[in-house]
Order: structure tokens, then sequence, then C-alpha cells
């Protein structure tokens, strides 16, 4: 019988994917033969603008490079100019500073973890997650004024201080957390047809992991001991020793699938809530901004010369800024900026390939592709012209789970 | 087992010798209750030795590609490439950038995509964004900018190959523009 092969463009625009992407597949009946991404559908040149701009201007705009992460992007920002200006934020902002990037990873693994139960088909989930997910955007509205775009950090420190009635929120907010993710880690790692879905799909050796450069979370379910917090500490974290998570300090093993990657996010909340709790205990008193003028900050900025590089363990993985001052600009001169799924959708094509239509979801979801820090799979036609859309390919995701739940005899 | 960054920089300088121009090793300190430090090496090497100057880090450990980012600066482009060699070890990871100028007559730099295939992202943004061409990639197709963006511009460049002409002064006021055009105000 002679081979047929269809072409499946997904996507750019793609329900499950909250931004665009294009992801184009030959498939051969339910086998994916030929993958190509495409990305780039939401460029909007933030760099070009950010070289044109000053850098309080800059520090801003980086915020709204991605809205789920949009801490930590400045985050890197701040760090990369205090290391070029050689200006250090007083001990309270860094304590403060990593209390809000760890507020924003517990609520950008409870998103993921929301999508992906949606991806497999258990949308009750969903709502679930999402809504355990109100009470840190909750306290970060109550902290910054915003549920995103939180405007909290400044070169040299932070805007707004941490009072009495917050940290009596946060510490509600941890006790809170350790129960809802403690019935989390149940729903998710112990249901049957869960780890069914997802054990063996999109796995990534520890290998194909480090040539891919992929980062965080990703990274480490494929077992690389790999997390900027603790290879390269910054504020706070550096007072602290911050271990990676990986599965094989869980269960002995890691194989680099979904559900790795679903029990390295879990467990991470409960690092951060950790981590929020030290900050709390030990949060030293004093004035949050090194620089309080901006003016003479600019100032400062437009007569120094100097260059580095600030990173930060984002929820997705490592985010690069390099900045360069060159000391006739009051902002920066060069400016690349290097999001964590710029390096983790490069293991998109090699995952997909020989992967099943309905795993394309699970596949594209599991690394929490986040477009605009890039920059889903597409509309489908097979041979008899027949359309087939996103909501066709979750149908299949859908129908998958729905057989294997069968199969092993689960009843809803 | 890790190296500091002096070990890592007599290694280089082993393999390199005359080709490192010039190198600096920056210390930060990082941490309030328990200050400690850790180091990165900034390096400047002729553009000859790139290819030999990577493999030499690839044998020092297998490293994590931050960046590859360039700068226009008239008469070439100083390319940056940053690499994390012993990362995963708890404050050992240490930064290499290697800065290379590229003269604007011959924008060509061997590809590193056959060591680490994840380098194909980051070749094809330099190579759209500032024109550099890399010698062995195999995949030239647009990354961010649209498969029908004109030939011969770079958004990075600050020269006739700029995009200056292409963007909407949205900074400017009408009446700026309109001046700038020789028009009448009103």
């Amino acid at each position: 019988m002679a081979k047929t092969t269809y072409y499946i463009p997904v996507g750019p625009i793609h329900p499950a994917l909250k931004e665009p992407i294009r992801v184009e597949a030959e498939v051969e009946g339910e086998k994916i033969v030929k993958v190509d991404v495409k990305r780039g559908f939401a460029h909007r040149g933030i760099e070009y603008m950010g070289m044109k701009r000053n850098a309080i201007q800059t520090l801003y705009l980086s915020e709204r490079i991605c809205g789920i992460c949009s801490i930590s992007h400045p985050y890197a920002f701040v760090i990369g100019s205090e290391k070029a200006l050689g200006i250090e934020a007083p001990p309270r902002a860094q304590y403060i500073r990593t209390i809000i990037a760890e507020l924003e990873r517990i609520h950008s693994h409870i998103l993921w973890l929301g999508v992906i139960a949606h991806e497999i088909g258990f949308d009750p989930l969903l709502f679930w997650t999402w809504k355990g997910r109100e009470k840190v955007l909750d306290i970060l509205e109550a902290i910054t004024g915003n549920r995103i775009n939180y405007a909290m950090y400044m070169i040299g420190g932070v805007r707004r201080d941490l009072k009495e009635s917050h940290i009596k929120a946060l510490r509600d907010m941890i006790t809170y957390y350790w129960e809802f993710t403690e019935h989390m880690k149940e729903v998710f790692l112990s249901d049957p047809v869960y780890k069914a879905r997802t054990r063996g799909v999109a796995q990534l050796s520890k290998e194909m992991a480090l040539k891919l450069n992929v980062v965080g979370p990703t990274a480490r379910a494929a077992g690389i001991r790999m997390d900027v917090r603790q290879d390269i500490p910054y504020d706070a974290y550096a007072d602290m020793d911050v271990k990676a998570i990986v599965p094989q300090d869980i269960v002995g093993e890691a194989r680099g699938d979904a559900y790795d990657i679903t029990m390295v996010r879990l467990y991470e909340i409960e690092q951060s809530l950790d981590i929020i709790e030290f900050c709390l205990d030990n949060l030293p008193e004093g004035k949050i901004l090194a620089i309080p003028n901006y003016v003479a900050l600019l100032n400062k900025i437009k007569k120094t010369e100097g260059e580095a590089i600030g990173a930060h363990e984002a929820p997705r993985g490592e985010v690069i800024h390099y900045l360069k001052y060159d000391g006739t600009r009051d902002g920066p001169a060069v400016w690349k900026v290097i999001a964590p799924s710029y390096n983790n959708i490069n293991s998109w094509a090699p995952l997909l390939l020989g992967a099943e239509v309905a795993d394309i979801p699970v596949v594209v979801a599991y690394i929490d592709p986040c477009m605009c820090c890039n920059d889903r799979v597409a509309v489908v036609e097979d041979s008899s012209g027949r359309l087939l859309d996103y909501s066709y390919l979750h149908k299949k995701a859908v129908e998958k789970t729905r057989k294997l739940e069968k199969e092993l005899g689960v009843r809803r | 087992m890790t190296l500091t960054a002096e070990e890592i920089l007599e290694r280089l300088k082993e393999k390199l010798g005359d080709a490192i121009l010039n190198y600096e090793v920056k210390e930060y300190k990082m941490g309030v209750k328990r200050p400690r430090t850790y180091q990165e090496i900034w390096m400047e090497i002729n553009r000859d030795a790139f290819r030999k100057a990577v493999e030499a880090i690839f044998e020092i450990d297998y490293p994590h590609l931050h960046f590859i980012a360039g700068e226009d600066v008239g008469e070439a482009l100083t390319m940056i490439y940053s690499f994390g060699v012993f990362h995963s070890h708890p404050w050992g990871e240490v930064s290499i950038v290697m800065k290379l100028d590229l003269p604007k007559s011959n924008l060509v730099l061997p590809t590193i995509t056959d060591l680490m295939i994840g380098a194909e992202t980051n070749e094809r943004e330099i190579r759209e964004m500032l024109g550099v061409e890399f010698e062995g990639l195999k995949n030239k197709r647009h990354l961010f900018l649209p498969d029908d963006w004109s030939e011969g511009k770079y958004p990075w460049r600050r020269d006739e190959y700029g995009v200056e002409d292409m963007i909407k002064h949205t900074h400017k006021s009408v009446r700026e523009i309109r001046k700038q055009r020789g028009e009448q105000n009103g």
C-alpha cells in the first residue's frame, strides 16, 4: 500500500496556547514524520525599542515582554544593570524582590498545571487549579497593586515596601498553599489516567536536553541539575542554599517526560513556599532603594560605561539579559534578551517526530511555551481536503485520554 | 569536579595562545547575610580562532549557551558569545563571554550547530537581525521576521542596512514630521 503523508499546520492561532505560533507537521496515519516550527508571530522588536529609550523606560518595557513572567524580565534587567553600574540594592529590597519572584513562580506553575489538565481533557481540574491560583494573585495585587505587570522593581531596589499586613497575608497564603499543593500532588501524581497519558510523552533524554540547550523545568525533568538560583545565586537566593529540584531526588530516576515535568513543577511550588518563608523570617530592616532619585540614577547611567549579564530563574527557566551602557546614553546601547521559551521550543521538533497526532497538544504545552517571551500546532488539511483544526486535535487528545481510562478501568 | 575561572582561563590560554587579545576575570559579590562571590571570564579573541575557542570550551565541559548578541560599531560588528560551563554546581557556574570583531567586508562565522543543535535558534536570529552568515548552518529561513522581509535589511544595524527608514516615528510629533518634509503647518 502506498504511503501518503498529510500536511498538518497547527496555528498560528491555537486556543490551548495563549499566544500565536505555528507548527507544521507531516503525518503518516497517526504518526508524525516531519515537523517545522514557525515562530515570530508576536515579535514586536522590543529589543530595538529598548535601545532607543532610557533605562527606566526600558525596565518597564521589559515587564511587557511577557504577562505571566512579568517579574522575570525586569529581574534579569535590574541584576544586569546593577552589575554593570556597580550599585547594590539595599538588603531589604533584595529580600522583597526574591519574595515577589517566588510568588510569580507559584502562580505560573499552577497556571501550567491547569493548562496541561485541559489539554488532556480534564477540564474540572483546570477550573479547580485556577481557582486555587487566585489566592496568590490576590496577594500580588495587595502588595504591588496589580495582578500582572507589577512595576515593582527598580534598578537598585524596589519601589514599594512590604507592610506588616502584607507579611501576615503572606504567612496565611503559605499555610493555604501547603495544603493545596499536597492536594494537587495527590490529584496529578497518583491518578492512573494522568500517569498513563503523560508517562513517556514528550520524553527528552539528558544528553538531548543538553544538546538542545533547553532550560528550567524542561532541563530539570531530564535530570540536569540546572537552576540559576543555585548556579549563580543573586539577592536573597545567595543567603540560602537553593537546590535544583530533579526527579531523581524524588523518585530515584529521571525520565524527562511530561509526567516528570509535572512532578518537578509541583515540588517547585513547595520549594517556593520555603523560600518565601525564609525571606519573611529573615527580612532585614532599612531602606528599599539605593538611589531614590531617578534623575540621579539616569545621570549615573549616562556617565557609566559598562556591560554585564543579568540572569534570573523564571518559572519556565533561565532568563538572560545582556546589557551594555556606553557612557553616552541614559539607556542601554545594546540589549539582548533570551527568554526560556526561546530555548525550550527547540525541543518541539525532535519530540514531535514519531509521536502521535493526539500527543501534539501535550508536547506543545509541556514546556509551558510563552510566545511573547519567545516571540502552536496549525490547521490541517488531509488528502480529501478535510480541514483539521485545533478543536479536532484537542478532541483527539481527549479521546486518547478516555480510551486510556477505559483500558485502565477508571470510572468517572 | 569544577574548575575555577583562573584554571579555565589557563586552559584556554594554552589552547589559544596569542589569539586571546584581551581578558578580564570579573568577580561579583552576592548575598546579604553570607556574602559569597562568583566569577565570569570576559575575553576578546581573534576572529580566526573562533572555532578553536568554542571547541576548547566544549572540551572543558559541555556548556550551556547563554546567548549570541552583536553590536554594530561602525566599521565592524562586535559579536558576543556567552557560554556557561559547570552549570548544575552550586556557585560553580562560570560564564565565558567571548567577543570578536567581524569587519563588515567579511561577515562570516563558522556555525556551532554541529556541536550544539540548540544554537540554531540563536544563529538564525543573528543572521536575520545583523546579517552575519553562518557557514554550515542548514536551516536559513527567517526566525522572527516574516518570510517576505525585504532583502538586505537588518534591524540591529546602525548603517544604511538598518531599518530607520522603515519604522513609523511614533515618538515624533506631527509638527516635527511636517517640518522635516517641508510641509506647512495647518
